[in-house]
């Protein structure tokens, strides 16, 4: 086992009764690291947080940190502080009674406890608030009470709940670049469980990604965003273009059979395989005429237009009824007819594309 | 600015405004009246004299029995709060959805029966010849006098108030939210020391709540202290029973009831301010 591997999951399996939470989980977390698990509700990643934490028992497997196994170990006696969605901040104590409860509950002397609970205070910036009642702060300021009163302990590691899903999305923001700076400052292992891809990809170092109790994918987000391993990561993410197809070696090279006809595929692939390809609306390109040379192409009918910021998307359609969508800067945009129902050609070069298998 | 009284509001709070007027306020007020009329050879007329006043608060007895009865009512809500917790803990924390209901369904039964054939029933368990002191004689133990001690009149306040209390503990754990009870756990929090720190804490208006209504209900209870506790020590209950036997003394009595009545407000006042402290609206 590596030094450098704090928490490692073997062939954990969770069931309540007779339905399967999660399904044989394995994967380890590094020390040090940012680790974001996504993927939609009831996907079991907050139960495999709480497993962590020892709020929930495995029903098979082991669980080890810093290499021995957890799973008999109570939350108590563990060292794996959580932050709740709920934030679950006691209201009958105030700010700084909060922060302490942990040293207390360690046996940790009064004036020690309250010099380190002022310290991780003055760190999240809410020392003027140390004498109110959780009532009185703010959805902002209760999010720093809560992770002032999990990280006053120093762990190894934290772990979080989805914890900013209640707040607006300019502090969501603000929130994520807090979140970030303190793992970088600390050093401590985050693990973030969130169903949101744009926290999982802003604050993690690295994403797993779960689906009915299962990984789906662990990795980078750019590794992710890129290499999708799966259909369903990629439509997870949405922000790829998915032409279904089986593989076939054609004349020139390997080739995607799809209803839109055979689209080239720049690597080598397991003839007669059912896959997706998959096209990141970023590099999938229009234009008024068929593009010559070695790009694949459909022909689409413009349905809509969204502008997003910077960028605008442009909704198409194919004669079979597939949606396509193309993401580009304005400028990009300027010199083409995106009036419905025009008729244009979407293209990408085979080198963007990636082949995923089914399911 | 003041709101118009609406009609329709006013249909639905009036029956229950005209009760409390005619069943308490006047009653009251007739009490307060009453308490400074005189009884001349066994004649009430009506005056205005704080005679009864200066009479009852000079008598030593008098004290005693408000001392009497403000300890026994005090050691009864301590008492049944203590002894009711666990029952609505475990209620709350370790029943099913199914079983809970059913318990709280079993906390409802005792009130079928009267309170009266309740404590009735309790003497035939603790008199000198009653089932306990003959199971107690069978291995060769006792007899123990058990009927007409402090101790019978204190079975007496639970069996009166037990129910009750756990039912309104109860109110107040199953709203507790279980998040804060996880988090305390996963502070280092054993499951014991989250009950005094986390558990408590949170249920403290209903646990309070909980213990003044038993106070109350000691406090005024007449059944107890005379039929399991013999009448001795002397409560305020019975105080007021032997003023208005002895010589048509209904003033005295009427000065006894409205101390009662004005310790008791003091009390809920009190319960009430400190079962809300520190919570903002």
């Amino acid at each position: 086992m590596s030094r450098d591997i704090l928490v490692s999951f073997e062939g954990v399996v969770k069931s309540f009764g007779n339905f399967i939470a999660v399904q044989k989980l394995d994967f380890e977390i590094k020390k040090g690291e940012f680790l974001a698990i996504m993927g939609s509700s009831g996907c079991g990643k907050t139960t495999t947080l709480r497993m962590l934490a020892g709020l929930e028992a495995p029903t098979k497997g082991v669980i080890r940190l810093s290499g021995k196994p957890i799973n008999d170990l109570p939350t108590w006696s563990r060292d794996t502080p959580m932050v709740w969605q709920s934030l679950a901040l006691f209201p009958f104590l105030n700010v700084i009674e909060n922060v302490e409860f942990a040293l207390k509950m360690r046996g940790v002397g009064k004036a020690e406890r309250r010099r380190r609970a002022e310290q991780w205070l003055d760190r999240m910036q809410i020392t003027e608030f140390a004498d109110r009642n959780i009532s009185q702060l703010s959805g902002g300021q209760r999010q720093r009470v809560a992770l002032a009163r999990s990280l006053v302990v120093e762990p190894e590691i934290l772990l979080l709940d989805e914890p900013l899903s209640a707040l607006d999305a300019a502090l969501k923001v603000r929130m994520q670049s807090v979140l970030k700076n303190l793992q970088r400052e600390t050093g401590i292992t985050f693990v973030y469980v969130t169903h949101s891809q744009s926290e999982a990809f802003s604050m993690a170092d690295r994403v797993v990604i779960m689906s009915r109790g299962k990984i789906e994918q662990i990795g980078t987000p750019q590794e992710i965003y890129r290499t999708p391993r799966t259909r369903f990561v990629a439509d997870f993410l949405g922000s790829s273009n998915l032409f279904s197809g089986q593989v076939r070696s054609g004349t020139s090279g390997f080739e995607l059979d799809t209803p839109m006809g055979p689209l080239r595929l720049a690597a080598p692939a397991a003839s007669g395989e059912s896959a997706t390809l998959t096209v990141l609306d970023t590099q999938t390109h229009l234009s008024t005429t068929a593009p010559a040379g070695n790009v694949n192409f459909v022909p689409v009918k413009v349905i809509g237009e969204e502008f997003v910021g910077a960028t605008a998307t442009v909704y198409l359609e194919t004669a079979q009824g597939q949606e396509i969508r193309v993401q580009k800067g304005h400028d990009e945009l300027a010199g083409l007819p995106l009036a419905i129902g025009q008729p244009l050609y979407a293209w990408w070069n085979p080198e963007d594309g990636h082949l995923v298998r089914e399911s | 600015m003041r709101r118009p009284i609406s009609l329709y509001g006013l249909t639905f709070s009036l029956p229950l405004l005209i009760w409390q007027v005619l069943f308490f306020v006047f009653p009251l007020l007739f009490l307060v009246a009453l308490s400074f009329w005189t009884v001349k050879n066994f004649v009430m007329s009506p005056d205005f004299d704080a005679v009864n006043w200066t009479t009852m608060y000079d008598r030593a007895v008098f004290w005693q029995a408000y001392g009497t009865t403000l300890a026994l009512a005090a050691a009864a809500s301590v008492l049944t709060s203590v002894l009711a917790f666990p029952a609505s803990y475990a209620i709350a924390f370790k029943m099913s959805e199914t079983t809970r209901r059913w318990a709280v369904f079993l906390m409802v039964i005792p009130f079928f029966t009267s309170y009266l054939v309740r404590v009735y029933s309790w003497q035939i368990f603790l008199s000198d010849n009653g089932i306990i002191n003959v199971i107690l004689g069978g291995i060769g133990l006792g007899p123990y006098q058990m009927l007409n001690t402090v101790g019978a009149t204190m079975i007496g306040y639970l069996t009166l108030a037990f129910p009750l209390v756990v039912l309104l503990q109860l109110f107040s754990l199953v709203f507790i939210d279980r998040t804060l009870i996880e988090a305390a756990h996963n502070m280092r929090c054993g499951r014991l020391r989250t009950v005094f720190e986390v558990i408590i804490p949170s249920a403290r208006t209903g646990l309070v709540i909980a213990a003044l209504f038993c106070f109350i209900l000691a406090f005024g209870d007449f059944v107890s202290p005379v039929y399991l506790g013999g009448g001795e020590p002397t409560t305020l209950s019975i105080l007021i029973t032997d003023t208005t036997k002895s010589g048509q003394q209904w003033p005295r009595a009427a000065v006894i009831a409205l101390t009662m009545i004005g310790t008791l407000m003091v009390v809920a006042f009190a319960a009430v301010k400190f079962a809300y402290k520190g919570k903002s609206k």
